[in-house]
């Protein structure tokens, strides 16, 4: 059974143009301590379902999907109060851009002791409550890689590095003890030592803690070595998805092959200085999308068809979206 | 043949200031040396914190060093002369988004430092301002843009527009990546490494990625804690590298890029 299944959910926004399809007939969906990833770049839309999920939209959007549940609970049809505690219980979230997320008026021990839940408190005088929530918060601080608790505790959030406050997001996180972490972008602009160590964290607790993770980020180099499953998205549409390694070896969208080969690193052959192949042009903005296949206007491959939204095909365990996909042999 | 620029016992001292995780020590930056040919890429890595800033910012003249000289050419930077190394070196920001003013138009924003430094008159600039927009991938009529109407992409290429337009030996660049998408990645990639092909500019970069400091660099400085701990090829480096911390960066580096 699933544990979070999203089908064809679509937002709309409220524009000066009218209302815009944000997201597009996506599908998510994510099995019990499996690592997803959700993978595009700024603007396609990673963010927003990040909101929808957790259910921090503005109500004047308007949702709608075919599925939207959470262990077999719909999500969109329940009261406000069973959602809230629902999310609360059993879902994280890591922002994106720590820094920003942080409320700037209160100390990272401040927030960090409002993450702790009630009940993983044991049953002792309230006095004693601060004491164990602090020895919760340290272990945790201790687990993410800040080895100077104390001080961070004591910090603003614009006080301390980047890094050190998209730790100490992660350990607010993590402190509840969710089932699922929906991590957006948790890895963005650290320096590699400290990327690899929170990757192995999280890969850690996958497997020590089955806990499940939403991973979303355009660093492919991050994701490729934890997650199993991986989405790609386009401008709120999903051009691909399925098993990571079959995505890495034989990509069927062409866009999937751009982002592939935007990452150098996965080219041993590439000789230095080699120009990389890339799309032309660049990510349209809501105002101005395409119609029928947004990747349309920047793909190599569109033809005449394009201008029809393809429907998703399936092909094996994974499905694509596109009138001429690449590397067909593989059928 | 002697070399484009050379940096001989460059130092730094921070005046001490009371922040948070640096209250007892100031920052201090140990005398570095290296040499760079033309048309040759230099990439900056480290932690941060490691100095890799205070060096971009000691070559452009945003900040006054110690001790030390940096030699272009055979001629001597003089630290306060901001003229003279303006012209020579020129620096592009990790966020083009605030580092271009929205209150003018691109033309006018790549007109100030022709004005400022070169006697060219206003039909010689407006040349050269379209010259160097299409050099960039943009076109000429972009100079009546404002920045806000421009793509993330664009926005980078009007940053390098506004670095090449004094036709500089040397640009600075402080981690031009960071900010960008993927598939605009490539593009900028593509870019720098065109104009530098095509205009032999030396480019010192500071970058997180490995794998674009792999692609595109032929030398390697590695900073930890304000010294220079290892320097090098960058085949050497990826492949042999000596240092602990070198070996870990990259260590984690190929247990990412490997499967």
């Amino acid at each position: 059974m699933f544990l979070l299944d999203v089908k064809n959910l679509t937002l709309e926004i409220e524009t000066t143009n009218g209302w815009v399809k944000a997201l597009d007939k996506v599908n998510i969906s994510l099995k019990r301590g499996e690592i997803s990833a959700l993978v595009g770049e700024s603007g396609s839309g990673k963010s927003l379902i990040v909101r929808t999920i957790v259910g921090a939209l503005p109500e004047r959007w308007k949702i709608t999907a075919d599925r939207m549940t959470w262990k077999g609970q719909d999500l969109l049809s329940m009261s406000e109060k069973a959602r809230r505690k629902l999310t609360r219980d059993e879902m994280s979230v890591f922002f994106q851009n720590a820094p920003d997320a942080f409320d700037p008026t209160a100390t990272l021990g401040e927030q960090l002791r409002e993450s702790v839940p009630d009940k993983m408190l044991d049953k002792g005088f309230f006095w004693q409550r601060k004491q164990q929530r602090d020895a919760l918060i340290i272990k945790y601080l201790h687990k993410v890689g800040i080895k100077n608790h104390r001080q961070c505790m004591q910090a603003y959030p614009h006080q301390v590095a980047d890094d050190v406050c998209q730790k100490v997001m992660l350990a607010s996180a993590l402190v509840s003890k969710p089932e699922l972490l929906i991590a957006d972008d948790p890895t963005m602009g650290m320096e590699i030592t400290n990327k690899v160590q929170i990757l192995r964290l999280l890969t850690r607790l996958n497997q020590t803690q089955n806990l499940s993770i939403l991973f979303i980020s355009h660093d492919l180099l991050a994701i490729g070595n934890m997650a199993t499953d991986m989405t790609v998205l386009y401008c709120g549409q999903t051009v691909e998805s399925g098993k990571m390694a079959q995505l890495r070896n034989k990509p069927l969208h062409p866009y999937t092959q751009a982002l592939l080969n935007s990452a150098p690193s996965f080219r041993k052959d590439l000789p230095p200085k080699a120009p990389l192949s890339s799309l032309s042009g660049t990510i349209p903005t809501l105002q101005h999308l395409p119609i029928g296949c947004r990747l349309g206007p920047r793909c190599p491959r569109a033809q005449k068809e394009c201008v029809k939204t393809p429907s998703p095909k399936k092909l094996q365990n994974r499905s694509y979206s596109c009138h001429f996909p690449l590397n067909r042999s593989i059928e | 043949m002697s070399s484009l620029l050379e940096v001989k016992d460059l130092s730094y001292c921070a005046k001490s200031r009371g922040t948070l995780f640096k209250r007892e020590q100031s920052f201090k930056l140990e005398p570095i040396n290296f040499e760079l040919q033309s048309g040759e890429t230099m990439a900056i890595i480290g932690d941060n914190g490691s100095g890799k800033s205070t060096v971009a910012k000691l070559l452009v003249g945003a900040a006054m060093p110690d001790s030390g000289s940096i030699i272009l050419n055979g001629e001597t930077m003089q630290p306060g002369n901001i003229k003279q190394r303006c012209l020579k070196i020129r620096m592009v920001f990790q966020h083009s988004q605030s580092s271009l003013n929205p209150g003018l138009t691109l033309g006018a924003l790549l007109d100030e430092p022709l004005k400022l430094n070169t006697e060219y008159d206003g039909y010689e600039r407006r040349r050269i301002i379209e010259e160097t927009l299409v050099k960039v991938g943009l076109m000429a009529e972009h100079a009546h843009f404002y920045a806000h109407m421009l793509s993330e992409g664009q926005k980078q290429r009007v940053a390098v527009a506004r670095a090449l337009i004094l036709n500089p030996e040397v640009i600075v660049a402080d981690e031009p990546f960071a900010a960008l998408d993927p598939s605009v990645r490539s593009q900028t990639v593509n870019l720098l490494v065109k104009l530098q092909q095509d205009l032999g500019v030396g480019f010192i970069f500071i970058s997180h990625n490995l794998g674009i400091v792999r692609h595109i660099s032929d030398r390697i400085l590695v900073m930890r804690h304000g010294k220079v701990i290892e320097a090098g090829k960058t085949d050497v480096i990826f492949n042999w590298p000596k240092h602990d911390y070198t070996k870990k960066l990259i260590y984690a580096y190929q247990s990412l890029s490997k499967r």
